[in-house]
């Protein structure tokens, strides 16, 4: 019995790692980091300009996306093609279509449990991409090498790279590390863009339920000649709604732009906070794969639950209309 | 100690800003100790329950969210 015993030698790998990481940080002594809220330019000049929007540059948040985008599409084909291999075959799912059918059949039994079984098939497309996708995008900034690997600009008010091997003499300016990889979902550009497709297909999705009675929400003056205090006082209400459709908007933006981007801050300042230990950077990261997945989960379920509201009218005329 | 002043107050000022954090923290809280109070006493209602729980931090949340825009724009300079 003695002889099967298991011996794990990946834990090794992994320990192993962190020493190597622990050396190589010392020997290698990393710029400290800049932080920027704005994605950087990769190439000073603009790649076109464009007549009204204006110029168009390469920062390093587009080859993410289009790297975030390439590994949705790769587990796309790979899931479509082992499931239509098994519905060729036998109907049983295995592999990664195996895995893919659990993960949506699960989330399809909490949207089918928010918005009923009528429209869940209407919103779960967009729950599911849109989960999906910010998780993806969240997780790929993990990856290492992302926001680590890069050019060196000297820079007036830059940080000092003395003791490393890359640059052995000191010189007077400091630099700036300008990655070739910074993780899409620290950029407001994409969650701003995400944010907007969520409500206005909000809006759509509502539309499309209760037809054009659904901008009664907005303005409400249904009830304004009936009873005159009140019905004023609905109009207001109205009017709230319509601002808390444009708040949503900035709310979801800023809520993952918020999340991702403390998590870079905060990798970079436990950096420099200790010198050359690099090990407590990694403890950060677990946390950041954590708050990455809870915010994907947010980021979707919120999508999700606007769009049940929108799909139900907020009074009860129209459920007994529809029941006549 | 040399610099400019204007910059020391935008540091307070991003500082002051996020003190409203505390409020959304506060809401967060109280919100996950109901939904967990009511999750322990009927175990039937957790699906439920957790996506109204999670609708209740989204908005508890926002304000938070608001500090922090307030934060960034003092602090990165963009008013």
């Amino acid at each position: 019995m003695e002889t099967q015993k298991r011996r794990p030698w990946r834990r090794w790998v992994v320990l192993v790692l962190m020493i190597v990481g622990f050396v190589l940080g010392g020997i290698f002594v990393p710029v400290q980091p800049e932080i920027t809220v704005a994605a950087e330019k990769l190439i000073e000049e603009p790649l076109f300009t464009l007549p009204v929007i204006g110029p168009f540059y390469l920062v390093n948040t587009l080859p993410t996306l289009l790297f975030t985008i390439l590994v949705v599409l790769v587990i796309a084909y790979f899931t479509g093609r082992s499931l239509s291999k098994s519905a060729q075959t036998d109907l049983v799912p295995r592999g990664i279509g195996n895995l893919m059918e659990a993960f949506f059949e699960l989330l399809y039994g909490m949207t089918e449990g928010a918005t009923g079984s009528k429209w869940a098939p209407v919103i779960f497309p967009w729950f599911a991409t849109i989960m999906f996708y910010v998780l993806f995008a969240n997780l790929l900034k993990l990856i290492p090498g992302f926001e680590s690997i890069g050019i060196l600009h000297q820079v007036a008010a830059g940080h000092p790279a003395q003791g490393s091997l890359l640059m052995p003499g000191e010189t007077e300016n400091g630099f700036v590390l300008v990655p070739f990889l910074r993780g899409v979902s620290v950029d407001l550009n994409f969650t701003f863009a995400i944010a907007i497709i969520s409500v206005f297909m909000t809006q759509v999705i509502g539309v499309q339920a209760q037809g054009a009675g659904y901008f009664s929400k907005f303005f409400n003056v249904r009830t304004m000649f009936k009873t005159p205090f009140f019905g004023a006082m609905d109009f207001l209400v109205g009017l709230l709604e319509t601002i808390s459709e444009f708040s949503k908007i900035i709310s979801f933006a800023f809520r993952l732009f918020g999340n991702m981007f403390a998590g870079i801050v905060l990798v970079a300042i436990v950096a420099g906070l200790l010198g050359k230990i690099s090990i407590l950077p990694s403890m950060i990261m677990m946390f950041e794969l954590f708050v990455g997945v809870i915010q994907a989960f947010v980021f979707g379920m919120l999508t999700m639950v606007f769009m049940a509201q929108a799909t139900q009218g907020h009074g009860h005329e129209e459920e007994h209309a529809e029941a006549h | 100690m040399e610099g400019n002043i204007l910059d020391a107050a935008r540091f307070v000022g991003a500082g002051l800003a996020m003190i409203g954090a505390a409020g959304g923290g506060v809401g967060i809280g109280l919100s996950v100790q109901g939904a967990l109070t009511g999750m322990a006493r009927n175990p039937d209602t957790y699906g439920n329950l957790l996506t109204n729980m999670i609708l209740g931090i989204a908005f508890s949340e926002a304000i938070a969210i608001y500090c922090m825009v307030i934060a960034f724009l003092m602090l990165f300079k963009v008013v």
